[in-house]
């Protein structure tokens, strides 16, 4: 099957169980380049099992997951992530004894000094790398009002600013692809407004992310198009508008 | 100083410097990569009996005269023995970890380690023919001893230069792996294995480096230490000597270089030496077996109340642009005049 320049990635029939449990029972869905996608369901949907197949954390038992027109069906997170596509957790995944800094250094791809032969030819080798990966992580930073916090230990900081530099650690790994897992989730009202505003100002900038949200409202400001998953089935896809009018979403989701 | 002293002092110091490396090699284990490797002590072990054999030369049959048995005798000239030690160490690492490491989580494969370890002790102390059973390799030739002609207290210091030389390079080793990007990456592996793959790192591929490294330097460590002891068995190596060290690492400042270095310095040596002053009470034996203790207690102790240890973990912070700028703005003037 051929697919339109303008889709970056496509899934296609995935299946995937736990335990007798069908999480995913053949989700298939496309998204689209520069835009978010937002995927939404009930709790037990299969939402976050779909994005951690895409991102290579679970194999899939059939079906496959294709990003610019390449087979990338069970490629190992590392691999899956150096393709471009960068996952950011639902639970705060920081590197708890690293500064902030430094959490954003370790995203940097590509850098200078990360092997061993590079890293015995000295500091004189990979400095210059190092110090353009700094100021690219301070613009970081600046951009998300977060440089007072540059020294911290990621593990001293609060819930709302683990939030912030989870998407800022993803940002940095320079990702083509960003797959956000409730960026939301738990945050104050008004950090969610900035990180919804951040989002915004991404996508306007040519980044394609896929997201899954519960909060609907957001759904709707943020997100075009829209797949809804219900037992482990996308049952739509289209605009938030076209979603809202089809009868079996209504049934699965938005009022059952 | 009387001889006595020199002796007792330069043997000292030959111990610490077969502690720091080992613990040099365990900090990247554990204190950067988050490798909880009880089997620690088992790629030292492996590290002197390589270099006890290929120095000893080819094991004589006992109608000859010979009283030890061992495999692959020879008489490799110093410091290749030393060298291969290292190989030795690192290819078991190897080996190992392709088995503990890429398959399990940390706390089975600590468990694993243990096991190993136990069996290791076992394997050496049952197949005599192997590294001499029960009794281990003694009379190892000393390094260069026949070159050199010293004195025996002379050879000692000699003995002790060549230690902090391998220390020297040991440490070489572990600081450009630990200032670089790449100790920022095993720290960032060790604090979150997904998150870290999720960025692209090689996770199985960083952790097994940093063990079959660590591998490595518990091998030096064990070649120096045979090298100087002449002697080696299994009742050098039992299982709680990798706690002794994981007490050094956590204590010094687990993630620190100059940290467990430290506590290198604290732990085996200092604390086990000065044990050796207390008057003997008990039965015999009775100080020995509450060295094990009191070992014990002192990891529980630090863990609970100071886990980061005397030195901790460096915080690393980076210059502002314009200071790290400085030196080239500067050079540029210059030319212009």
């Amino acid at each position: 099957m051929s697919t339109p320049a303008d889709v970056i990635l496509e899934v296609a029939d995935l299946r995937r169980q736990f335990g007798g449990v069908r999480a995913v029972n053949g989700a298939s869905f496309t998204v689209p380049a520069g835009k978010i996608t937002g995927v939404i369901g009930p709790n037990g949907a299969g939402k976050s099992t779909v994005l951690n197949i895409i991102a290579g954390a679970l194999k899939p038992e059939a079906g496959t997951v294709s990003y610019q027109g390449r087979d990338i069906t069970g490629l190992p997170s590392y691999k899956v992530a150096r393709q471009g596509i960068i996952r950011t957790f639902q639970l705060s995944s920081e590197f708890a004894a690293l500064t902030v800094l430094e959490n954003l250094l370790v995203a940097a791809p590509a850098q200078r000094g990360e092997k061993l032969w590079q890293a015995a030819l000295g500091k004189q080798y990979w400095r210059s790398s190092e110090q353009a990966s700094v100021e690219r992580a301070r613009e970081l930073l600046a951009r998300f009002e977060m440089a007072a916090k540059e020294d911290e230990y990621a593990g001293n900081l609060s819930g709302g600013q683990k939030r912030l530099l989870e998407l800022m650690r993803g940002l940095m790994a320079g990702p083509t692809l960003l797959l956000l897992d409730e960026p939301m989730a738990g945050v104050s009202p008004s950090l969610a407004r900035r990180i919804e505003q951040h989002l915004l100002d991404l996508s306007g900038e040519g980044l394609t992310m896929l997201m899954i949200e519960h909060e609907l409202a957001v759904v709707e400001r943020l997100c075009d198009p829209v797949v809804v998953m219900a037992q482990g089935r996308v049952i739509s896809q289209g605009s938030m508008a076209e979603v809202r009018g089809d009868q079996e979403v209504l049934d699965a989701y938005l009022i059952g | 100083m009387s001889l006595a002293w020199q002796f007792y002092i330069s043997t000292v110091l030959v111990y610490l410097g077969v502690d720091v490396i080992a613990c040099w090699g365990l900090n990247l284990q554990f204190g950067v990569a988050g490798l909880v490797n009880f089997a620690y002590i088992v790629f030292q072990a492996a590290g002197a009996y390589t270099a006890a054999v290929l120095t000893l030369g080819p094991a004589k049959p006992a109608r000859l005269g010979g009283f030890q048995q061992y495999v692959g005798g020879a008489h490799w000239p110093f410091p290749l023995p030393i060298l291969a030690a290292g190989l030795v160490g690192g290819g078991l690492a190897a080996v190992m970890g392709s088995f503990a490491i890429r398959r399990l989580r940390s706390d089975y494969e600590a468990m694993v380690m243990l096991v190993v370890s136990l069996i290791a002790t076992s394997v050496a102390s049952n197949q005599v023919g192997l590294v001499n059973g029960p009794n281990g390799l003694a009379l190892v030739p000393k390094p260069l001893a026949s070159l050199v002609n010293l004195s025996p207290v002379d050879y000692q210091w000699l003995f002790v230069g060549l230690t902090a030389a391998v220390c020297l390079c040991v440490y070489w080793l572990v600081h450009v792996v630990t200032s670089a990007p790449l100790g920022r990456t095993l720290r960032a592996v060790r604090d979150n294995e997904q998150a870290a793959a999720a960025l692209g790192k090689n996770v199985t591929g960083l952790r097994m480096l940093a063990f079959v490294l660590g591998g490595v330097i518990a091998g030096i460590s064990g070649a120096i230490l045979v090298e100087f002891t002449s002697a080696w068995s299994p009742g050098s190596w039992l299982y709680p000597e990798t706690f002794v060290y994981f007490t050094a690492v956590i204590v010094g400042g687990s993630g620190n270089n100059l940290g467990v270095m430290v506590g290198a310095l604290l732990v085996p040596v200092g604390f086990l030496e000065a044990t050796r002053f207390l008057p003997q009470f008990g039965p015999p034996g009775f100080i020995d077996a509450l060295q094990w203790i009191v070992v014990g207690l002192l990891a529980l102790t630090f863990l609970w109340f100071w886990p980061r240890g005397v030195i901790p973990e460096r915080r690393r912070r980076f210059p502002p642009v314009a200071e790290a700028r400085a030196p080239r703005s500067l050079i540029r003037t210059r030319i212009g005049r």
